[in-house]
């Protein structure tokens, strides 16, 4: 164990070690929670629309739900959530808004 | 290699238990939209109509109201209300006729109807014209088209290419390719060729539809910081009651340390198109970003890697902080857009030129720089009509390279007036006030750029 923290030490300093041991950390923090079943993520409440307007809104101008069709949607959403780093409700609520208002 | 090992060993340990996790959770994408459940409600209801139909007339015929269908050219007589109707036989040729017709429109709808892979076109264009003193001014356009593949709930595929003119000739790049799989709720892999996780400006602002004037702030872009990684990334989001903490970690080849300039103002530069990896160097890094309120995130970036050649390689590191505010304002009728972002570049110190072989050695030094933007952005959305659509903005860059190479900094501010024509279309028009000190030129600048994204 010495060991390996000593070759890591040297690989990747300590910016790449801290941010190693941040992963792993979180890692075993969203398999535990993966794995007992429950979501580590809180019911904000909003609905889709006021999520859509926040999120986006963030980056960039917030986009009619006419621009898309429904599947083309799907795709942009599932982009925007790995691109935005959206949590699953976010995705989840957003896109069925998008969808249910064009 | 065993500089990548302990990195593969982390990729991998970390992929295997995301994938051990999304095996004990099913994907939270299976679900019904609303639309959907309409759609399938009122299909049922027609079904339910016409089954009563088809019933009522079996009715009538076991009652001997209706005559049961002969086959060949007849009379039929339907039900309909409660009243008999007479009407004429269908020919034998016409039904043949249909029933081809029918077929045909079979197939035809068989070609078009989507497989399980969504596909979706997307990308920005640009024109514009640039007027720099001391330059002569030129007209300019460029194309990007970003190509997004959604394989399955968990595995999308986006590839960017990007075509503008350069030099006098069109140039192509790949900007982005790269497979994302999202391993649980929280966390995605990605590999391929992805926009720098660690620069804010890169991944979230660069795209000309986006960014509020038609050049890029100094140092974020085109400068200190590579604008695109070739490795692995992992990243995602963890919701803190209301707040979210956004992460991403990378590895991927490392920059070029430029020893042999063509031009000596980038000696001691960092060389981020290192395709081939030369050196065989790995750089790790990552960006934490913290959203405490919907309108606000701040973040830190790092990345750090070995450079130049294997025996005389030395450190370096960039590293990058962030800050985005939006909020659309009741009280200023208006959204309010403020940005900013610092970046800071440090290459460890280096002996160029030992043995004096190319004219200007040996010659030693740290090449240390730094630089940023803040710019302030404001769209009257509570006003009229053409009001709404118009957006100031001002931004102050920054970049500090006087001791390197370089010889001076370079210092702007920007003024510019943008005006939308739809949420994704824009023409912008900007004024730029170019300073730089230790004599060199100023290079005050007028530009003008339309852009639209789809």
């Amino acid at each position: 164990m010495k060991k390996l923290t000593q070759i890591i030490w040297r690989c990747v300093g300590f910016p790449g070690t801290a941010i190693v041991v941040f992963l792993a950390a979180f890692t075993w923090l969203a398999i535990g929670c993966s794995t007992a079943g429950n979501s580590a993520s809180t019911a904000s409440g909003k609905g889709g629309a006021q999520l859509w307007g926040e999120n986006c809104q963030r980056c960039h101008n917030t986009r009619s739900p006419s621009t898309y069709n429904d599947a083309q949607w799907e795709v942009a959403m599932m982009h925007m959530r790995v691109r935005a780093n959206l949590t699953p409700e976010e995705h989840k609520a957003i896109l069925e808004f998008l969808q249910s208002a064009h | 290699m065993r500089t990548l090992f302990p990195v593969l060993l982390t990729l991998l340990l970390l992929g295997s238990t995301g994938i051990y996790a999304q095996e004990n959770k099913p994907p939270s994408e299976d679900y019904v939209s609303r639309a959907e459940y309409d759609k399938l409600k009122s299909e049922h209801e027609a079904m339910k109509e016409e089954l009563e139909g088809l019933k009522t007339t079996v009715r009538q015929m076991a009652n001997g109201t209706v005559p049961a269908p002969a086959e060949g050219p007849s009379t039929t007589t339907k039900a309909l209300d409660g009243k008999q109707v007479v009407t004429e036989a269908t020919p034998q040729s016409d039904l043949d006729a249909l029933h081809k017709e029918v077929d045909t429109l079979k197939s035809e709808i068989k070609g078009v109807v989507p497989g399980t892979t969504k596909f979706l076109l997307a990308g920005y264009g640009t024109a514009g014209f640039t007027a720099r003193s001391g330059e002569d001014p030129f007209f300019d356009a460029s194309f990007n088209a970003i190509f997004l593949w959604k394989l399955t709930d968990r595995l999308l595929f986006e590839g960017e290419l990007e075509f503008e003119f350069e030099d006098g000739n069109t140039t192509t790049n790949l900007e982005i390719a790269q497979a994302s799989y999202l391993l649980n709720d929280y966390m995605t892999i990605g590999v391929g060729r992805f926009l720098n996780p660690m620069d804010y400006f890169v991944e979230r602002q660069h795209m000309n539809w986006v960014n509020k004037f038609p050049d890029k702030p100094l140092a974020v872009y085109d400068g200190l910081l590579p604008e695109s990684e070739l490795g692995a990334q992992l990243r995602g989001v963890i919701p803190i009651g209301p707040t979210k903490l956004e992460y991403a970690a990378f590895v991927a080849n490392a920059p070029g340390l430029i020893t042999t300039p063509g031009d000596f103002s980038t000696l001691g530069m960092l060389d981020f198109d290192n395709l081939a990896n030369a050196g065989g160097h790995v750089a790790v890094g990552g960006h934490v970003g913290f959203i405490p309120i919907p309108e606000l995130e701040v973040g830190y970036g790092i990345q750090r890697s070995t450079v130049g050649p294997r025996d005389q390689a030395v450190e370096a590191i960039l590293q990058s902080v962030d800050f985005n505010y939006v909020r659309d304002s009741t009280l200023l009728k208006g959204l309010i857009n403020f940005r900013a972002q610092w970046v800071w570049s440090h290459v460890g110190h280096f002996i160029y030129d030992p043995d004096g072989g190319q004219g200007f050695g040996p010659f030693e030094f740290n090449n240390n720089r730094n630089g940023g933007y803040v710019q302030l952005a404001y769209r009257p959305t509570g006003f009229g009509n053409i009001i709404k659509n118009f957006e100031p903005v001002v931004r102050y860059d920054r970049l500090n390279q006087l001791h390197t190479p370089v010889g001076f900094d370079e210092q702007r501010w920007s003024f510019g007036l943008d005006y939308w024509l739809t949420s994704s279309t824009v023409i912008k028009a900007a004024y730029e006030l170019d300073n730089k000190n230790a004599g060199a030129r100023d290079q005050d600048a007028f530009m003008l750029q339309v852009a639209v994204g789809f």
